[in-house]
């Protein structure tokens, strides 16, 4: 093997590269707006409080005092109706899917020692509704103790099984990583090498004194350099924009490279097999496609159905994403070995498969 | 004359299927030998087995004195190949891909100094993507030529091109004639092979049909010269028949076959007849073209069909 092959092979690639913008769209610019668009979505879920539509027919100091008690939960943001209106139109016109109704006769019930009654309106399709029955049923309960004169005998103290705090994106961007890096890898291997035989390349390189290892060894190289790219550009912007809580150490490094020349091998799989151009792109999607919403990038595996998860186990990206989730953000060191361990004996299994069957002579 | 290319009783299946079928070549140091057929003659597959890009079925191939299958590491080292339907990198300048390919080679020639020969110095720095077909070609024999070889394949360099890129591609060729490399060139083009060749190979099912220099291939295979008789009225047809020579109707014209050398003062006689009228005459030379339709029955674009 000659170094020399392999550095020229890589300088022309890092040309290449770079004057494609698409390639830099799909590298850099892709996964970034993912984190943009689904950190907004994201970062402030559980914090934001539910809009409460309240017509308050009483006016008197027993619904002001329910109110007031609703308000400091902090979990809902009360909205008022105008006692004058016809509420089942209002609901109609507004599309309200919380609404609670406080009876003209609420404070004198409550006074007299009558029952007092509330109305609570929900739509019960709005994910929402159970926060604002939360809301509305612990305060009365907590009404009906005070005005009882009863003590509170069973507590609760609220404790984090997590050392730390995480975020939404913190489970989101190692997973877009993993993405990101498959991505590439499958896609910049698989349409090289349909394009350069479509183009005669192989054939020319073929009579040149490179070999093919050492073609592929220079792009597995590159495609190495990509993903520290990817992942330092991805980690870069989650720490200084949404400030994400990560860090980079040896099984992440470890995870990379295996990754990448697993998925690399993946690629040039897939491009030995189909070798029509355009066959191979369908096929490279058919492969990822799946392993992009299977393999716990946008939602944790767990609220997928057991028969999901036992296919999100055979799928490589799978372990790659969780390796690099208990290696970046939650420090498991040895969930995120032994995630590594699978990456690697796959992309071992793959490399050698790939080396064994890209040739560029032709039968 | 040092022999550059010894092929004997060269053999290619796939299959039930026959590439080629037994062919021997031989061609000497400083010539330009093309191969010239259809698509689907066994034009590239003879040629690719040549450059050691597929394994042969059974024969024998020397090239440079290297044996093909014992010889591949010395052989790829002394050729320069530019491949059926070669496009190089699209975002390197040509200055880049030259210099890619050459990187390759323990030995190689100067960048500028292959941009100078395949006159390209105002593109030097043009994104391969952006050149023209014409462009694109020469700089791919830019790049066959990178490792300075003595032998360079040039797979079928001008389809697709328009008349003037060919002909710019056809430069190219003459100079490296004129710096007396060998040449191979494979074309479905007879004009090409009969400008630029020393020596032809008509190749058709796997076989060649025909070899030797254009003029003796024509000589051979031709049916001598023809005189056009253009805007005939049927009272020249009617003269030319009833001296007995050989002759056809096409679009209004007047083909006579000139069998000897009194044959074109005999037809001169007979156009001279007083209901004789025509537009004017010309003589056309017989063409490698005519030579493939005598040996195939076809014209070259049918047997391509």
């Amino acid at each position: 093997m000659k170094l020399k092959h392999v550095m020229v092979d890589l300088r022309g690639q890092a040309r290449s590269f770079f004057r494609v913008k698409s390639n830099l769209f799909w590298v850099f610019a892709f996964p970034l707006l993912l984190i943009i668009i689904f950190g907004a979505i994201f970062s402030n879920l559980g914090s934001e409080a539910v809009t409460l539509n309240v017509q308050d027919l009483d006016q008197g100091p027993g619904s002001q005092q329910l109110l007031a008690a609703l308000n400091e939960t902090g979990m809902v943001k009360i909205k008022f109706i105008s006692p004058s209106a016809d509420l089942d139109q209002h609901i109609k016109d507004n599309s309200l899917a919380h609404v609670m109704v406080i009876p003209a006769n609420f404070s004198s019930d409550l006074a007299g020692n009558t029952t007092a009654m509330v109305e609570l309106r929900l739509d019960e399709t709005v994910s929402t509704s159970g926060t604002v029955f939360n809301a509305v049923n612990g305060v009365v309960n907590a009404m009906n103790l005070y005005m009882a004169g009863g003590e509170q005998h069973i507590a609760i103290e609220m404790g984090s099984i997590v050392q730390k705090r995480f975020t939404f994106l913190d489970f989101f961007v190692p997973g877009i990583i993993g993405l990101t890096i498959m991505t590439t890898c499958v896609f910049n291997v698989q349409g090289t090498i349909s394009r350069f035989r479509a183009n005669g390349i192989f054939r020319k390189l073929a009579t040149t004194p490179m070999t093919p290892f050492e073609w592929l060894l220079s792009r597995i190289l590159w495609h190495l350099f990509i993903s520290f790219l990817t992942l330092a550009v991805i980690m870069g912007f989650g720490v200084l924009i949404f400030g994400m809580n990560m860090s980079v150490n040896l099984p992440v490094v470890l995870m990379i490279v295996a990754g990448s020349a697993m998925f690399s091998a993946l690629g040039m799989m897939v491009a030995r097999f189909v070798k029509n151009e355009e066959t191979a792109s369908m096929a490279a999607n058919a492969i990822t496609f799946p392993m992009m919403f299977l393999s716990g990038t946008f939602f944790q595996l767990e609220m997928m159905p057991s028969y999901l998860q036992q296919i999100a186990a055979v799928l490589p990206l799978t372990y790659m994403s969780q390796g690099l989730r208990d290696a970046m953000v939650y420090d498991n060191q040895a969930g995120a070995y032994f995630n590594l361990a699978v990456v690697a004996v796959i992309g071992v299994i793959f490399v050698i498969v790939a080396v064994l069957i890209t040739k560029w002579e032709e039968e | 004359m040092d022999t550059v290319i010894e092929v004997r009783n060269l053999v290619k299946r796939y299959g039930d299927l026959v590439a080629v079928n037994g062919i021997d070549l031989d061609v000497n140091a400083g010539e330009v030998y093309s191969i010239l057929g259809p698509n689907g003659a066994g034009k590239t597959t003879s040629v690719e087995i040549m450059e050691c890009l597929r394994k042969k079925t059974s024969g024998e191939v020397r090239i440079l004195g290297h044996d093909i299958e014992k010889g591949q590491k010395e052989i790829r080292r002394r050729i320069g190949v530019l491949p059926q339907s070669f496009n190089a990198f699209d975002y390197l300048t040509v200055k880049e891909n030259i210099e890619y390919f050459g990187g390759l080679f323990d030995k190689n020639i100067a960048t500028d100094e292959l941009i100078a020969a395949v006159q390209l110095e105002d593109k030097r720095d043009a994104w391969f993507i952006n050149l023209s077909g014409g462009l694109k070609q020469r700089v791919g024999v830019a790049i066959a030529m990178v490792n300075d070889p003595d032998l360079i394949f040039l797979d079928e360099p001008t389809t697709g091109l328009d008349p003037k890129a060919r002909r710019e591609v056809w430069e190219v060729i003459r100079k490296l004639k004129s710096q007396n490399k060998t040449v191979i060139l494979t074309t479905h083009y007879m004009e090409e092979a009969e400008v630029l060749s020393d020596h032809v190979a008509i190749m058709n099912d796997g076989k060649f049909i025909a070899m030797g220099t254009p003029k003796q291939i024509i000589d051979r295979y031709g049916s001598g010269s023809t005189c056009v008789v253009k805007g005939a009225n049927p009272a020249a047809a009617e003269a030319v028949r009833s001296a007995g020579m050989f002759h056809e109707s096409l679009n209004g014209d007047l083909l006579v076959r000139l069998e000897n050398k009194g044959s074109l003062a005999k037809l001169i006689g007979l156009l001279s007849g007083s209901e004789v009228t025509y537009d004017e005459v010309l003589i056309k030379g017989s063409t490698l073209e005519d030579v493939f339709l005598k040996l195939t029955g076809k014209k070259l674009a049918e047997a391509e069909q």
